[in-house]
């Protein structure tokens, strides 16, 4: 059955779904009982799971997360919630020294089950520390696995893949897309991991484009349309893994790539993007230089006209794809 | 910025095309493959496409004129765009090149397998050739160099679809019965004319070139006598020569010296340059500074000719032809100009005998910007050098013999010698190459100019 | 005879396995010391040579279902929790019958299926880890504690603070053991911490903190027991802190210009083993002979545990890019 949900309700289903039937589930994380989470995402979790299942801790990032690797080590499925991705500063040691690294260090013995969810992007006016895109950051750890859905649809089969697999996984979900909604199946459904959405077809020119600008780039390729020209949008949906063949036959169609993500540019993933469709075969039918779009070298302001520019937009991925057209 | 449209060379024979009609009238909207005239070439008649799109601006032949190869037609661009009111020249007299320019389509496709080119070809700011990863895939798999391809992109990027019009514009059209029969017998259809609508090759057009290579051959083959493949050097030499000739318009300038002064330089300087250097100064050491010297105030003698530009070379190198077993080798003597007699004798010499010994370097074979040619030891007067290329032109140096010359009105006897200059017609015309001849020549019957 | 005031859980033949259990420790410490010197190992190590009793002494108290967390000091822990020699030290030779397939090293030794949830190269990493497991343990009702090693430097970590607080107002399962060799690295701990009893940081969090000797194995029993105890009856944790002394440096090549070679002759004198030895001997548990039998069959086995290293094969390259994804 399907209905219109948000992507914040979208995540929560997925959770709660699961919470019904896996005893092993739960979530702990910051204000996320009685208060429902900062963005509201596991409002009424406490009320049907109770305390026990649905955890609220101390403002104790590395602690909980710490907490959350040592009870799937041992036989749990945690899900941590991180108020704000921004935090995962505080609590990478956990994820990334060990998380991360336990299964392979023990000579794959043991396994950490538990999956980071975390809202992050900016747009929101909470400034510098409340608004980053750190993805990239984890992305370079091997262990981990790494997903930014872009809608409803996805929030729910992706978080459910997500609870499904046995290693670390970090969840990065977006603030500005928790009102957003689509059309989500009401029964659990899972979307692989590693495969990416074709999220418009087109023949000009590819952009592979996360998160909200999974959004932008639709918009752009409207824009688009009316001068003719044909965008194919991709959403990766997971960073690691990364769906390389689905990007690869697109660009070798097209010829031409625009990547963009919200995260700064420098050091973001689609650099990886980027070098991944260089070193691929699509390299040969690359007929203009790869293009990529991210945030500005700046942290992110406060002031919403300087918010607005830190982050692409739509006129600025219309002029990329125009760029690589040589109709700039 | 408008775009020319030309007349394209539709065979390796065409040379100008008629206009036969127009299908667009100044001021109408062109689309990218809409037919926009109609030619008459000496084999067909054929509607030429347009490569751009916008309006056409300008038509600058009428229906029945004649216009040469890849001269400018028109001009396709936006509304109220200015454009020259005569055509431009010919592109490739052009100072530069715009970097949105058509194609130069005088050229047809290299069938040839030299790769290097694609890879290595240089453009105008002597770096690589700017394209992307498609137009070079492209050009790989159908054996086109890209420096052949102009580029639509930002400064000249040559993109996929440059590269596709340029093969289609260049295309060598064949029917599949003659391309067989071509393969078989080893024929190059670059060089077969087809006599097919819009001079697609046929059976009959291959079989009718490879009947002409025969007699051709059979012509002037002896019938007895020995034997000797043409190879290695001599094949080089061979190959270097066809090449040379086939390519170059040749016309060789001759003049009578006046040696007199020449002879007392020798016997002054032979003593001092032999306790210098251990080496015995000759005439050709003296003609050849001369020459670097008269070369450094004639530039345009002084150039290369490099695919469809001329290159006025920076440093005078003297090519030094050098007669060896079974051949002919030109090792080079770099920036002669700059050298005094005794270092150019020291050079000469080495070179000389390194080329005998075969133990030159491939550098010291390379970068010459004129050659001397002297057949002065044998009983040669003057005779008809040929071009070294990329080089456009060569001196050829015959014997010193004593002559009657009227010198101030009376009968005087003089050691005389004469100069030849061939030169490359493409690139220098005859009256700059006769004033440097002259130069050469007055030098020469007064050396001492050229310490001033 | 004076009878051995143990808990009663702790057996007579139980005492004589841990006197040779604290000789094993003693001994791969030795042979990994030596082995380091002679370049016949690589990466780096650090060696508990006089810790031996905390490390039996806590786990003594332990059963296969409780779980431990380790340090990067940690070989003593892993024998006490029921590792053996051979494959701790094949993982140290790197071979592929080590515990983590000679992908781990020294630092890493962990065996899941025994409790061992590993050992630990980041100071204090493996605190909030313990509490995991606690929590696991009370959410699944299960009875095991999970006892915590960690250092006197561990304790001026965030995480310390977070998990020990983290597990007080949970009431976990959990024996926060904290081994105060004296110095962190170099840092000697009366300068890096600002109270005479790292125990007494345990009010701050609401849950009780004890002082032991933490070169008597007799002493350490009995505080574990009654940690233990508590956290199995759902009373939370307890934060025992062990003083003893790293007899070697911090790990190979240290000079140890940080403190004095008295010190260490005072600290060597009370070594744990002559000291338990003596206690067995007057309680008359073994005799002189019987106690020297069982340090040579100590010695052998770790012999024996270099020869199984020395002959197990190494990973193949092919090994590099296995397990790291589940």
């Amino acid at each position: 059955m399907m209905r219109e949900i948000t992507y914040l309700e979208a995540v929560r289903e997925a959770m709660s779904q699961e919470m019904r039937k896996n005893d092993d589930v739960f979530i702990l994380g910051e204000d996320i009982g009685v208060y429902g989470g900062a963005f509201g995402v596991t409002r009424g979790m406490i009320e049907e799971f109770g305390p026990e299942r649905v955890r609220n801790t101390p403002i104790s990032e590395a602690g909980i997360a710490g907490a959350a690797v040592g009870s799937a080590l041992t036989g749990m499925r945690p899900i941590l919630e991180l108020q704000f991705s921004d935090f995962i500063t505080i609590a990478l040691d956990q994820i990334v020294n060990q998380a991360a690294k336990i299964r392979y260090m023990y000579g794959g013995k043991g396994k950490v089950p538990m999956v980071v969810r975390t809202p992050s992007g900016s747009g929101t006016g909470a400034a510098a520390q409340h608004s980053q895109s750190l993805e990239a950051w984890v992305t370079h750890i091997p262990g981990l696995k790494v997903i930014q859905p872009s809608t409803a649809y996805d929030a729910k089969g992706l978080l459910k893949a997500a609870m499904d697999d046995d290693n670390p996984v970090i969840f990065y979900e977006h603030k500005l897309l928790y009102k957003t909604s689509s059309d989500v199946p009401e029964e659990q459904y899972s979307i692989p991991l590693g495969q990416a959405d074709v999220k418009r077809k087109g023949t000009d020119v590819t952009v592979v484009a996360t998160a909200i600008m999974v959004h932008r780039a639709l918009e752009a390729a409207a824009e688009l349309e009316k001068e003719g020209i044909s965008i194919e949008v991709i959403d990766p949906r997971t960073l690691v893994p990364l769906d390389e063949e689905t990007i690869v036959k697109s660009v070798s169609k097209t010829g031409r790539v625009v990547v963009v993500h919200e995260a700064v540019k420098r050091g973001g993933y689609g650099g990886e993007i980027a070098s991944m469709i260089a070193e691929s075969e699509a390299f040969d039918y690359l007929d203009a230089p790869i293009k990529r779009l991210g945030g500005a070298p700046s942290p992110v302001p406060y002031h919403p006209e300087l918010e607005k520019a830190h982050a692409p937009q739509v006129p600025d991925i219309i002029k990329a794809i125009k760029e690589t057209l040589n109709k700039a | 910025m408008a775009k020319e449209v030309f007349m394209p060379k539709l065979s390796s024979t065409m040379q100008v095309g008629t206009v036969l009609q127009w299908f667009k009238e100044e001021g109408d909207s062109v689309e990218v493959g809409e037919p926009l005239f109609e030619i008459m070439t000496d084999k067909i008649n054929i509607e030429v496409e347009s490569y751009e799109e916008g309006i056409l601006l300008k038509r600058y032949y009428d229906v029945d004129d004649e216009a040469p190869v890849n001269a400018v037609v028109g001009y396709i661009g936006e509304v109220g765009e200015e454009v020259p009111n005569t055509p431009p020249e010919v592109a490739g007299e052009k100072a530069e090149e715009d970097e949105s320019a058509e194609p130069s389509v005088n050229v047809i496709t290299d069938s040839s397998n030299d790769t290097s080119l694609v890879e290595e070809v240089a453009d105008e700011n002597g770096g690589k050739v700017r394209a992307t990863p498609a137009a070079r895939r492209v050009a790989r798999e159908n054996d086109v160099s890209l420096s052949l391809v102009s580029g639509s992109g930002p400064r000249g990027r040559v993109h996929e679809q440059d590269v596709v019009m340029y093969i289609d514009r260049n295309k060598v059209i064949v029917t599949p019965l003659a391309e067989k029969i071509a393969k078989e017998y080893d024929v190059d259809l670059s060089q077969v004319t087809g006599s097919g609508s819009r001079g697609k090759i046929e059976k009959a057009d291959v079989l009718a070139f490879i009947e002409s290579q025969k007699a051709a051959s059979s012509s002037v083959a002896p019938a007895t006598g020995e034997r000797v493949k043409l190879k290695g050097l001599r094949k080089a030499v061979a190959d270097k020569m066809v090449e040379s000739v086939r390519t170059i318009p040749h016309v060789t300038l001759t003049s009578d010296v006046d040696m007199t002064k020449v002879i007392e330089v020798r016997k002054a300087l032979l003593p001092v340059i032999e306790g210098q250097t251990g080496y015995r100064l000759s005439y050709t050491e003296i003609i050849m500074k001369t020459v670097a010297h008269v070369l450094g105030n004639h530039p345009k003698v002084n150039a290369s000719l490099v695919e469809d530009e001329i290159v006025y070379n920076n440093d005078v190198n003297i090519g030094l032809a050098v007669a060896v077993e079974n051949g002919l080798i030109v090792p080079s003597v770099e920036k002669a100009n700059q050298k005094g007699l005794a270092e150019l004798t020291e050079v000469s010499k080495t070179l000389g005998a390194k080329a005998r010994d075969n133990k030159l370097t491939p550098n010291e074979m390379k970068g010459s910007t004129f050659t001397i040619s002297n057949l002065g030891m044998y009983a040669i007067d003057g005779f008809t050098p040929i071009i070294n290329p990329p080089e456009t032109a060569i001196l050829g140096v015959g014997r010193i013999v004593e002559k009657p010359v009227v010198v101030d009105g009376s009968v005087e006897v003089r050691p005389m010698m004469v100069l030849s200059l061939s030169f490359d017609h493409r690139a220098i015309d005859g009256a700059p190459a006769a004033a440097f001849l002259t130069e050469v020549k007055e030098s020469l019957e007064d050396p001492y100019s050229l310490l001033v | 005879m004076k009878k051995m005031n143990v808990p009663i859980k702790i057996t007579d033949d139980k005492l004589v396995d841990l006197y040779k259990e604290m000789w094993l420790i003693r001994y791969f410490d030795e042979k990994v010391d030596e082995f380091f010197a002679k370049g016949m190992i690589h990466g780096t190590t650090h060696l508990a040579v006089g810790q031996e009793a905390s490390a039996s002494g806590v786990c003594a108290l332990l059963d296969v279902e409780d779980k431990i967390t380790s340090t990067h000091r940690g070989h003593g822990h892993c024998i006490a929790k029921g590792a053996t020699a051979d494959k701790m030290m094949a993982e140290l030779f790197g071979r592929t019958t080590g515990y983590c397939k000679g992908k781990g090293g020294s630092m890493h030794i962990a065996d899941v299926d025994m409790g061992n949830l590993g050992a630990n190269g980041i100071v204090a990493g493996g605190i909030p880890l313990a509490v995991g497991s606690a929590l696991t343990a009370q959410m699944k009702k299960q009875k095991y504690v999970t006892v915590c090693f960690f250092g006197d430097g561990a304790t001026n970590e965030g995480s310390f603070h977070e998990a020990v607080n983290l597990a007080s107002i949970w009431d976990l399962p959990v024996v926060f053991v904290c081994e105060n060799n004296q110095y962190g690295m170099s840092g000697p701990v009366k300068d890096m911490v600002n109270v005479e009893d790292i125990a007494t940081r345990a009010q701050a969090y609401g849950i009780p903190g004890v002082v032991a000797d933490g070169n008597d194995i007799v002493e350490m029993m009995n505080v574990t027991d009654e940690a233990v105890e508590r956290a199995r009856k759902g009373e939370g944790p307890t934060l025992i802190e062990a003083k003893t002394y790293r007899w070697k440096g911090h790990s190979k090549s240290d000079a140890k210009k940080y403190r004095t070679r008295e010190e260490e002759k005072e600290w060597r004198a009370k070594d744990p083993i002559k000291r338990f030895k003596s206690q067995l001997v007057e309680s008359g548990l073994l005799t002189e002979e019987k106690a020297e039998e069982i340090r040579l069959a100590a010695k052998k086995e770790i012999e024996d545990a270099v020869k199984f290293a020395e002959e197990s094969p190494m990973p193949t390259l092919d090994d590099l890019l296995t397990d790291v994804y589940a």
